[in-house]
């Protein structure tokens, strides 16, 4: 059972040497804070990225450091409560997004989203997580996905998809190049996803595959911070790669799912992976370089490209989308800290599964809204299906009008038709 | 009032011929580390130099000052200098004593009134109203002030005079204080060191007859001739500084191969005066060439600088030994810090609680 005792365990056992060289250079110096857009928007000192971490920063004292365990053994330190515990979960799972823009920040080159993301093992360890990401987690586990989409589900998507683009989509193919993995909100909210990846591929002459074991790539248990859940859920991924054979997996167009799978998904497993991982974005673009990938036509809308923070921050994908829009979009602008100093929309790191986050998120979207405001554009491109989703919650909350699209759908769009390709072929045959 | 006599008319009366005059010269000029051009002016204006009046004050000293000038070799440009100029009055030197001592100052005062040099060593006591050193009868500040007032510039001689010396020394019962804190306007040239060299005095005094006005000085009142350059800089001994070869005790190996002295306390390195230049006892040795550091008696306050003996500052050498030990224990300390903290970890990784979906479920509905 879930108790503090296993909490406390849970964060000595997550306090490697890079947390305790962290808390120890901790200058104190607050610069953290303006990189948060939950203090920047809020102006509450509470919100202070490291203050977030001040359970866990008692417990490495306590035991990790001189004074702290001379002054557990003399009675003159309080150790870290339940309660406290309880005080502190909205801080470090409804206020934080692990965005990364803090770890940026610090002079000492502490990693506070590192801090984080190790001190919700802890929480979750002492139960204290957010039910709604709780439940995420359970439908994750014992359904295959956190929005509780089954196969059944993807198979109803996929038939769609084949009739609008009369393109077979390949499931459980072996030996192909890419398998491709899609986050639920992709197969519920934004199913042009699928149909989008079939005709760029169909182009490009690429062979790829569905994996009906492993479609899902989002990883609540990254989100919740538990690597026990964590680890399950990227097994049934390298399984899946496993059994098929497949050089490459694909990450959809989530961030999370993308730190989670090519960032600790190999440490969470405890082995390296037999096939590479690389997000649909870099797969977009390494087909552009080779020349496989052909457009035709431009946007002329006024569009800029939000930046998913574990894109820019965690993984460093900043330039393959901006060269991805430029041969579809002939009035692109980028918004104001764009790239790998761009914020957040809110909803990231699981802040969006807690209902008890809502109106917070909502609140500091007005963040994202001014460096809308300062571009005045028509769209809006992003690559994280989970952005997309709080980006037209907080557009409809501020009545902005804004169409809000993904990457590959914005690429789809301008592939050269397939009748104009056969016709050319026929007339030069 | 008798007739002024010339420096000039005064040695060619004692049988010092021109040719040994300009050598007396020239040794003067190199002495105040002015070009050899300089010379034949140093000899036409000490030539003609009119023996000025100088009247020598002593206070809380230890003679030791007049010692130095008096025990110098004759002849010496010192001593023909001091025979050269009109010593009024010098209480340890003169003849007379008494009322007729005090009596031949008060008219030396009253007679070259704005023109006299005064030179003053030893230091005035101030406190308790300055009672601790009185001389017929009157304290040293009434008649350092009284001197003071009509002399045209104030050579204080020696470190006591210039500083406050040993009287100044922590816990200083006497109030003592140097010429510089009493005399406010008049040009005071230092010329420190317990005591001075003897020609540093004379090549003072030199260069004032020479050119009638007082030489370049440093920031503490000392004239840059010779207080320009430390000890450190010009010692015979500093190459053996700077190969890192040091005597470790008086009689130890590097002591007999005159190794630097740096480590037994040698304050050269922040001492600045000539002794490695001008020597001592007309230019046989100074201090290090005799095997001792330097005390750094022409610095203020060199006696209450923290140990004669004590280095300056330590040296990488013998901290080599204390740093590999350090190290040695840092490290050991810092691994075993690092396994207890390992081991801490293991024992929470040994008592790890798996998260399930189950009991993430039950706490959900509970």
């Amino acid at each position: 059972m879930t108790s503090l005792e296993n909490g406390i365990n849970a964060f000595v056992e997550q306090i490697d040497t890079p947390i305790a060289s962290f808390f120890n250079s901790c200058v104190h110096c607050g610069m953290c804070a303006d990189a948060c857009l939950f203090y920047t928007e809020t102006g509450d000192p509470k919100y202070t990225p490291i203050h977030k971490l001040e359970p866990m920063r008692r417990v490495w004292k306590r035991n990790f450091t001189f004074w702290g365990k001379l002054a557990a053994m003399l009675g003159l330190s309080k150790p870290v409560t339940d309660a406290e515990l309880e005080e502190w979960e909205p801080l470090i799972y409804d206020s934080c997004t692990l965005c990364g823009r803090c770890s940026m920040v610090c002079p000492v080159g502490n990693d506070i989203t590192y801090m984080i993301r190790k001190a919700r093992e802890g929480m979750v360890a002492a139960g204290h997580a957010p039910d709604g990401l709780k439940g995420a987690t359970v439908r994750a586990v014992e359904i295959g996905s956190p929005m509780g989409v089954t196969w059944k589900t993807v198979q109803a998507q996929i038939k769609h998809a084949e009739q609008d683009t009369g393109l077979t989509i390949p499931v459980d193919v072996e030996n192909a190049e890419y398998m491709v993995l899609m986050s639920s909100m992709e197969v519920v909210n934004f199913p042009e996803y699928m149909g989008a990846i079939a005709r760029i591929f169909d182009q490009a002459g690429v062979s790829w595959t569905l994996c009906s074991d492993a479609i899902e790539a989002t990883n609540s248990g990254i989100q919740i911070g538990s690597s026990d859940i964590a680890a399950q859920l990227v097994q049934r991924i390298v399984d899946g790669a496993e059994k098929l054979k497949v050089k490459t997996v694909i990450s959809p167009e989530c961030g999370h799912a993308y730190t989670a799978i090519r960032w600790e998904g190999a440490n969470l497993i405890g082995r390296p992976y037999s096939f590479k991982v690389l997000h649909i974005l870099e797969v977009l673009d390494e087909l552009r370089e080779q020349g496989r990938l052909q457009t035709e036509g431009m946007e002329t809308a006024k569009l800029t490209f939000h930046d998913p923070c574990q894109l820019v921050r965690r993984g460093g994908v900043v330039e393959e989308p901006r060269r991805l829009l430029n041969m579809v979009a002939s009035n692109f602008v980028e918004m104001p800290d764009a790239g790998v100093w761009n914020w957040c929309c809110g909803g990231g790191g699981g802040v969006s599964a807690n209902e008890r986050a809502d109106e917070l998120r909502l609140k500091v979207f007005s963040r994202k809204k001014a460096q809308l405001d300062a571009v005045g554009v028509e769209t809006l491109v992003t690559a994280c299906s989970n952005c997309r989703i709080m980006l037209e919650d907080g557009a409809e909350a501020n009545n902005m009008d804004l169409q809000i699209v993904g990457m590959a759908e914005t690429i789809a769009a301008h592939l050269p038709t397939k009748t104009s390709t056969t016709a050319t072929e026929e007339s030069s045959s | 009032m008798k007739k002024q006599v010339t420096l000039g008319e005064q040695l060619r009366q004692r049988g010092i011929s021109r040719r040994t005059f300009l050598k007396l010269c020239a040794v003067a000029t190199s002495a105040m580390a002015l070009p050899p051009a300089m010379i034949p002016r140093v000899a036409a204006a000490l030539d003609k130099a009119v023996r000025p009046s100088v009247i020598w004050l002593s206070f809380q000293e230890c003679t030791g000052c007049t010692e130095s000038l008096t025990r110098s070799h004759a002849p010496t440009l010192e001593s023909l200098i001091f025979d050269s100029i009109s010593l009024d009055y010098h209480h340890t030197l003169q003849a007379a004593s008494g009322t007729a001592a005090e009596a031949a100052r008060d008219k030396a005062i009253k007679d070259f009134y704005g023109k006299y040099l005064l030179i003053v060593d030893g230091s005035i006591p101030t406190k308790d109203d300055g009672v601790y050193s009185t001389i017929a009868g009157r304290t040293n500040i009434d008649m350092l002030k009284e001197a003071a007032d009509g002399a045209v510039a104030v050579v204080a001689v020696g470190t006591c005079a210039s500083f406050g010396g040993i009287p100044y020394a922590n816990p200083n019962p006497t109030g003592a204080v140097p010429v510089s804190e009493l005399v406010t306007d008049k040009p005071i040239i230092n010329v420190s060191g317990c005591p001075p060299i003897p020609v540093v005095i004379t090549g003072v005094l030199a260069h004032y007859l020479t050119f009638g006005e007082i030489p370049a000085l440093d920031s503490f009142g000392r004239p840059l001739a010779f207080f320009g350059e430390s000890i450190h800089d010009r010692c015979y001994r500093r190459p053996f500084y700077d190969q890192g070869k040091f005597a470790k005790s008086f009689d130890d190996e590097g002591a007999r191969s005159g190794w630097c002295l740096f480590e037994l306390g040698c304050k050269g390195p922040t001492t600045h005066n000539a002794c490695a230049t001008k020597k001592w006892n007309g230019g046989v040795s100074f201090p290090i060439e005799s095997g001792h550091p330097c005390i750094g008696c022409s610095e203020p306050n060199f006696w209450d600088g923290g140990g004669f003996y004590k280095a300056l500052s330590t040296t990488t050498r013998p901290l080599a030994n204390w740093t590999g030990a350090a190290v040695v224990t840092g490290a050991a300390v810092g691994a075993a810090a690092g396994v207890a903290a390992k081991r801490k970890r293991s024992a929470a990784k040994r008592a790890h609680h798996t998260v399930t979906a189950d009991e993430l479920k039950k706490k959900e509905e509970a």
